[in-house]
């Protein structure tokens, strides 16, 4: 059975920065992982590298075995991998139900033309992420940090992804809004989606993984288990940075 | 197609088409050619809005494409005695192609760098067109004695409302579907759109071709209404300033500002004649465009839109 | 040979001079100011009222356009780019409104007409077998003086350091301590007194007219996108690359395609390397 994600010898470098320093790992499916580490530790390096938006220096990336390497990003994306960004990015000038219309449409010209939205399914998208019935017609603009977020997961899952990377998902959210996004995870785990969390909200985070990859300086400096990766000693310093 | 069309969708479109058919009863056969224009700036203001407009790429340097859909049907015609019916056709297919390398560099350059290319785009052409074959071409003066399609302001004005309706309609229908939504989302951020799955390329190359197609058919038109060709008159920043500005005070990316964008401005442009004959009449209309614009980007579209809200909300909470 | 190289030489320095103003902005402001070619038109117009209708002397006439450009470049920041807040395609559209605008303003004062600028310096001088005339090659050295001044004034002193560093960065550079606004005046300010000045000089080589401040524009864009943006050496190259190629053609070739090679050019670059040849920018 081909894993969805297989990374290799991962090397980054801007310059003289060595932002991912030989990272190797793999999820399999259905598996959730989370991914921790101090700010800069360079977790959201190895999500821009998976989905195309950064060219690694060497290493292999494999979905399910093909080598991405040489595919746009919009390409990874429909072989099921999907990630939301730290820095939320919506349509400024579209409201909710259309910014996750973008995430559902085909990349066909004919398509587009020919067949109409899928309002029902946006809808759904966006009240299971949270949103109210009041909420789909406001802009971003509108819309509070923890609201942009939501739209940022609805717009992930919009492209029907079978591999989630979820950049900080629960920054800025309520307690209630956590809980809400945490149900919607159990609930795809349970569909088999295969997840790779990065969050700083480690209390948040546990539910939702099977085990963890901790971070610093571009290395891998633990992997296992939750509870022994957030004991380990290195792992504690380099959050406290000793 | 997921259009969302309703009934006064129907009502508003069946209204204009109904006013714009009976025009030539009501007013003179002067305002008549005054509307001619009118239209062809629709045109060339609705093809410039489905690419600059929607996605962002703004290009100050339509005429290229204009230039050639009307240089290409002018030089078979008059050089190579092609019938209009055929060399319109090529006409268009040849702006395609022009549209095509347009496009090119805007696979790696963006926003403002693919302002000034377009620009040198038309500048580039421009020059060709006066240097290169003057024979076929007719040099720095143009040409002249072309095959008109119309006899008279009546016809000529029945050709171009026809042709101005059937190209408004048609882009309007299509900017309504899912397409036109892309497009717009490259045009507020192109990185979200591939981060969507979709393939920014494939879309720009679609708008390109699409305005390239309007563009040319409204220029080789012109050209057969107008009976000759100016390179001046043609490749001149007035023109593309003209454009654009009735675009914007229209309201982009609606496909209908354009169009009342272009009327607006020109009687606009009429009413100041007898006031300010030359070209200080760009002077007061640039003040009025650049006013409206610094006030509301998105024109008087936008400004009618937000009313009408307004009307519903009030409306509603009654 | 000889006329070909002094004649490159002459108009590269010139078109330095031109492309300059426009870098600057476009570098550190990270705006594109289509009516940067505005300045070159009224400059000229100024200095046509002022020296050559009213009798100042040239010089005073040059420094009058120089400080007016100054004041079109303080003016069209405050009150068209900063209310925008670096919008840059309504920038982009509404400094084109205004370069239309003042073209029109032009018409009305000064008709619609060409006008040919008397030499500031009258005289030629014999340079082997050409005949160079005191006012371009005066042109060509004052380009020289003032590129070399900028360039100094650029390393050398604070606020031309702070003007790089928000080139390069504007959001490091205010947390840096730099006043991003304050910049920012100043550069627009320098690329309206640049403008102006060149303006003079390129009226003075070819004529006075209302729409005479395409050309200038497009060849300054064609330097900022040859050249790429961020380096004023830069533009000193690809202005005498571009120079030179505009002269050789004229010479060489056909003076009717005058431009087309330019026009090439850019359309190379962007296909091969769309930086520019000199830029440090990722586009």
């Amino acid at each position: 059975m081909t894993k969805p994600l297989t990374i290799k010898n991962l090397v980054k470098k801007f310059g003289g920065l060595t932002a991912t320093d030989d990272i190797s790992f793999d999820l399999n499916e259905g598996q959730s992982t989370g991914l921790i580490g101090p700010n800069g530790a360079g977790k959201t390096t190895i999500f821009s590298q998976i989905m195309g938006e950064y060219r690694q220096t060497s290493g292999k990336i494999e979905l399910y075995g093909s080598e991405i390497s040489k595919l746009s990003t919009p390409a990874r994306i429909r072989l099921g991998v999907s990630r939301t960004y730290q820095v939320p990015r919506p349509f400024a000038e579209f409201t909710v139900l259309e910014n996750v219309r973008v995430g559902l449409m085909p990349d066909s010209i004919w398509k587009m033309i020919t067949e109409g939205p899928n309002v029902d399914r946006e809808i759904e998208l966006a009240l299971s992420v949270g949103f109210s019935e009041n909420d789909l017609r406001r802009t971003p603009d509108e819309l509070s940090m923890g609201d942009l977020r939501k739209l940022e997961m609805a717009r992930t899952m919009a492209t029907n992804p079978s591999i989630m990377l979820l950049d900080e998902v629960f920054a800025g959210l309520t307690v209630g809004e956590i809980d809400q996004i945490a149900k919607l995870i159990q609930k795809m785990r349970s569909e088999n989606m295969t997840f790779l969390i990065v969050s700083h909200d480690l209390k948040a985070l546990e539910p939702l993984v099977d085990d963890a990859i901790a971070i610093n300086y571009g290395k891998i400096i633990a992997q296992g288990s939750f509870a022994s990766v957030i004991s380990d000693k290195a792992v504690r310093t380099s959050y406290l940075g000793t | 197609m997921g259009l969302g069309l309703r009934w006064y969708h129907f009502v508003l479109w069946a209204g204009f088409i109904a006013i714009m058919a009976l025009m030539p009863e009501f007013v003179s056969k002067g305002t008549l050619r005054t509307i001619i224009f009118a239209n062809f700036l629709a045109i060339f203001a609705i093809s410039w809005d489905v690419l600059s407009g929607r996605t962002g790429y703004i290009s100050f340097g339509h005429p290229f494409l204009i230039g050639i859909g009307a240089y290409t049907t002018a030089i078979l015609t008059k050089r190579f005695d092609v019938p209009v019916e055929y060399a319109i056709p090529t006409a268009v297919i040849m702006t395609m192609v022009g549209g095509t390398i347009m496009f090119l560099p805007a696979l790696r350059i963006k926003g403002s760098y693919f302002a000034l290319v377009s620009l040198a785009f038309m500048e580039l052409i421009y020059q060709l067109v006066q240097v290169i074959r003057p024979d076929l071409t007719g040099g720095t003066r143009g040409m002249s004695g072309l095959v008109t399609l119309t006899r008279g302001a009546v016809n000529g004005y029945y050709l171009s409302v026809t042709l101005m309706i059937i190209v408004a309609l048609c882009m309007w229908l299509l900017m309504r579907t899912r397409l036109g939504t892309a497009l717009s989302a490259i045009g507020m951020n192109e990185e979200s759109v591939k981060g969507s799955g979709l393939s920014p390329t494939k879309l720009k190359l679609f708008a390109f071709m699409t305005s390239a197609f309007v563009a040319g058919l409204g220029g080789a038109f012109y050209v057969h209404y107008l009976g000759s060709i100016a390179p001046r008159a043609l490749f001149d920043i007035n023109f593309v300033f003209t454009i654009i500005v009735a675009t914007l005070i229209g309201g982009a990316s609606t496909i209908v500002g354009p169009m009342f964008g272009a009327f607006f401005l020109t009687f606009l442009l009429e009413y100041l004649r007898p006031y300010l004959p030359g070209a200080e009449r760009y002077l007061i209309y640039g003040v009025i465009a650049l006013l409206l614009y610094m006030y509301q980007p998105k024109g008087l579209y936008h400004i009618v839109m937000t009313q009408l809200d307004r009307f519903k909300k009030r409306a509603d909470d009654d | 040979m000889l006329e070909i190289i002094i004649q490159g030489i002459l108009l590269s320095g010139l078109y330095a001079l031109i492309a300059v103003g426009f870098t600057l902005i476009f570098s550190v402001g990270r705006v594109l100011n289509l009516a940067y070619g505005s300045y070159i038109m009224v400059a000229g117009y100024i200095y046509f009222y002022f020296s050559q209708l009213l009798g100042l002397p040239p010089i005073a006439g040059l420094l009058l356009a120089g400080i007016l450009g100054s004041c079109m470049g303080l003016l069209k920041y405050n009150l068209i780019v900063k209310p925008l807040k670096g919008d840059h395609i309504a920038v982009e559209i509404s400094t084109l409104i205004l370069a239309v605008v003042l073209q029109s303003a032009v018409i009305l004062f000064f008709g619609n007409s060409a006008k040919i600028l008397l030499p500031i310096i009258p005289g030629v001088i014999h340079i082997g077998n050409a005949t160079v005339t005191f006012n371009v090659l005066a042109a060509t050295v004052a380009s020289w003086l003032i590129l070399i001044g900028l360039y100094l004034f650029i390393k050398k002193t604070h606020i031309g350091r702070a003007m790089m560093a928000v080139s390069m960065d504007a959001k490091g550079a205010s947390i840096s301590g730099v006043d991003i606004d304050k910049i920012n005046m100043i550069t627009w300010g320098i690329s309206g007194f640049l403008g102006a000045i060149a303006g003079v000089f390129f009226a003075s080589y070819t004529q006075l007219s209302p729409t005479m401040w395409v050309a200038p524009l497009i060849i300054a864009i064609a330097i900022v996108i040859v050249g790429g943006i961020g380096s004023i050496i830069g533009t000193l190259v690809v202005a005498h690359i571009i120079g030179f190629m505009e002269i050789i053609s004229v010479a060489l070739i056909s003076p009717q395609l005058r431009g087309v090679f330019t026009m090439l050019l850019i359309i190379l670059v962007l296909v091969i390397r769309p930086k520019g040849l000199f830029g440090r920018e990722e586009l």
